[in-house]
């Protein structure tokens, strides 16, 4: 199975991007806030610095008047610098290895009056440029934060133009965020194995009924049908579709163990006649026989191939109306029309036992196939000579009811025990399963009469009880017109 | 060799049973699994050829009820070759089963086999004092020439040889040899007994005054 056509796959690589895409998202903001909270962190510290040396710079004496900046003129004359550090605010610019604060100081001209030892060369950041030639109009910038590499400095420029840098390295802070990074990556990294692991067996689980089905419908499409889909949840959306399949499945099931049923015993019934007509064949040339012998041999062959040719033209007739009405060709006939023409066919069969037919048949026009109806008829008729006694009668019926032509069939012979009327119209079913009579039929007409009346939208239904002979009863709608 | 054949079609029946009679096998025939069932308790055969489907007991019944009386070996002859039904039917009893439709040939030597299994005899080919009788091919010969048997003489021979060192009675010979429909005159057996003599050397079938034959 290709990955990107299996459903497992595809869900699983989406839940895999959807869960880094929200992973990496958390991590950067994660980051982003570490690394603004540092630079806030070193902001503050070097506003804190600040003002100690513009306090050394100009002594609070010193300084003008807030306010009373001079608007116009020159500005005033340059004292000779003298930075007057205050001990513990010298400490924090002393050179170290453990001190990584600094401070230059820029003259408005761009002289640089003093520096810490541990300043960084300059060039680091780019110049500012002088004040000076902004005249005396300039207002004091605020004061301004820049970064570059592993240094963040403050920069703020005195009313007369002179720049106080304090900076600070942030070589501890870059490793500090370098660290947390990885933190957040090994985090995230972690949390995703886990997604990932549980997303993989969410869908496991959600695809397994998947799996059962299609485990399930491989079997039966190999030929077990007797397989079916394991229901745990039948309220959940697969249970649904699964009762749905198990039930196709049932039917498939039973309609193929009836064809299989049928093939069978067609086949059945087609090794007793080919049996004889070996035998019989097979002994014949075995040796010289007289002509009576070889006429014996024949005959027999005859009755053997006979028998095969009524069943195999029962079973063409069935697969013919198994396969659909495409056949059929009703129209509109008087069904006591078919029934008489029925009689007069089957009374041959019924002299030489002395059958007697009563008749009582009233006109009933029906739309059907009058030839495939006639055959249900005379199906009936053979079924009610063939176990009707000696000098017995067949009792013919014809009525119209409720909309409904009845025709009834009943004969004197011994009747269809309780047991065996629930099976009468099944395929090849027999009272008794021998075949002592050669002459007997598969068992097939009342199969192939009940397929006919069914085809004509009508019912047949039989009725007995044991010693009183059976009746036959069909029913067909009448006629509208 | 006496063989009962239980089958209900009758077209089948007659030529199955001339077909075995003409084989040298004396040969009843019942149509139906009571009247079958009835000869084949009452009647020693030497092997039962038992249809399924029969009217008033069916085959099964017929070989269930058969066993717990007798075994006789029985070739089952079945129109359903499902392998439940040929499970079924072994373990039933039946020795052997051939499916609907056979060829007489296969039937004819499934029963050979059946018989020869029954008196506990593996090979088809016999010898007995100079006489090599190869049942397979029903032929007898006498130090190499082949001798001439008619179906009831081989049958005779057969039946002795195949119990070889037991006195068989001259009923036993009779149940063996005829069936239902031949007429048993009463000296009919040494009539075939002496004509075997004549063709195989006179010390072959010994006789036991007031018991019967035996082949040593």
């Amino acid at each position: 199975m290709n990955l990107f056509h299996s459903i497992k796959w595809r869900l699983q690589i989406w839940h895999g991007l959807i869960l880094v895409a929200v992973l990496a998202s958390l991590g950067f903001t994660a980051y982003q806030l570490e690394r603004n909270r540092q630079n806030r962190r070193l902001d503050d510290d070097l506003e804190r610095l600040f003002p100690p040396l513009a306090n050394a710079m100009h002594p609070p004496g010193d300084r003008p008047p807030p306010g009373e900046f001079p608007d116009e003129g020159p500005p005033p004359p340059r004292r000779a610098f003298h930075l007057n550090l205050p001990p513990n605010a010298a400490e924090w610019f002393a050179a170290s290895d453990s001190n990584r604060y600094y401070y230059v100081i820029q003259s408005r001209d761009g002289h640089e009056l003093a520096r810490s030892t541990n300043a960084p060369a300059e060039g680091m950041f780019p110049p500012i440029p002088p004040t000076v030639s902004e005249g005396p109009n300039h207002r004091q910038p605020p004061p301004r934060m820049r970064t570059s590499g592993q240094v963040r400095e403050l920069v703020h420029f005195l009313p007369p133009g002179d720049v106080i840098r304090v900076g600070c390295s942030t070589e501890w802070e870059a490793r500090e965020l370098t660290r947390t990074a990885w933190k957040l990556a090994g985090a995230g990294g972690v949390i995703l194995l886990f997604g990932l692991a549980g997303g993989w067996w969410i869908t496991a689980r959600a695809i397994r009924p998947i799996h059962d089905i299609s485990a399930a419908a491989v079997k039966i499409s190999a030929g077990d049908f007797s397989q079916r889909i394991d229901m745990t949840e039948p309220e959940s959306e697969l249970g649904q579709i699964t009762a749905v399949l198990n039930s196709t499945f049932a039917r498939l099931e039973s309609a193929f163990a009836e064809q299989r049923q049928f093939t069978s015993d067609a086949a059945h019934e087609l090794r007793t006649p080919v049996s004889v007509m070996l035998t019989q064949t097979q002994t014949a040339l075995q040796r010289e026989r007289t002509a009576k012998e070889y006429r014996a041999s024949l005959e027999a062959c005859e009755r053997a191939a006979q028998r095969m040719r009524r069943l195999i033209t029962s079973l063409l007739e069935l697969a013919r109306l198994d396969a659909g009405q495409e056949h059929f060709r009703p129209a509109v006939c008087d069904l006591a029309e078919i029934v008489s023409d029925a009689v007069e066919l089957v009374r041959p069969l019924a002299e030489p036992r002395r059958i007697k037919f009563h008749a009582k048949l009233a006109p009933s026009l029906v739309t059907v196939d009058a030839e495939r109806f006639g055959r249900a008829v005379i199906n009936l008729l053979t079924n009610a000579i063939q176990y009707n006694r000696e000098d017995g009668e067949i009792w013919l019926t014809l009525e119209t009811q409720n909309g409904l032509a009845i025709l009834t069939v009943r004969d004197t012979g011994p009747g269809i025990a309780a047991e065996h009327l629930p099976h009468v119209f099944e395929r090849f079913y027999r009272a008794d399963p021998s075949r002592s009579d050669v002459t007997a039929h598969a068992g097939l007409g009342l199969a192939i009469a009940k397929s006919i009346v069914q085809a004509n939208s009508g019912t047949i239904e039989a009725a007995s009880s044991a010693g009183e002979g059976a009746a036959f009863t069909i029913r067909l709608p009448l006629c509208r017109d | 060799m006496r063989i009962l054949i239980i089958e209900d079609e009758p077209d089948l029946q007659r030529s199955l049973a001339q077909a075995l009679r003409e084989e040298g096998y004396a040969v009843d025939a019942a149509s139906d699994g009571e009247s079958g069932l009835f000869n084949a308790e009452t009647i020693d055969y030497d092997a039962i050829v038992l249809d399924i489907m029969l009217p008033k007991l069916d085959g099964w019944e017929v070989l269930r009820r058969l066993r717990t009386k007798k075994k006789t070996p029985v070739l089952m002859l079945t129109a359903r070759d499902a392998m439940p039904d040929r499970v079924k039917g072994l373990d039933t009893g039946a020795d052997d089963y051939v499916i609907k439709p056979f060829d007489l040939p296969e039937i004819f030597a499934r029963l050979r086999a059946l018989i020869r299994r029954s008196v506990n005899l593996a090979a088809p080919h016999l010898e007995v004092g100079g006489v090599t009788i190869d049942t397979a091919a029903r032929r007898v010969s006498r130090g190499g020439r082949p001798i001439d048997l008619t179906a009831r003489e081989y049958a005779l021979l057969e039946y002795l040889i195949l119990r070889r060192g037991e006195v068989v009675t001259r009923t036993q010979l009779y149940e063996h040899l005829f069936d239902e429909n031949d007429e048993t005159m009463s000296n009919l057996l040494d009539v075939h007994v002496s004509n075997v003599r004549k063709k195989l050397g006179a010390e072959l079938i010994a006789t036991r005054r007031g018991q019967g034959y035996t082949i040593e």
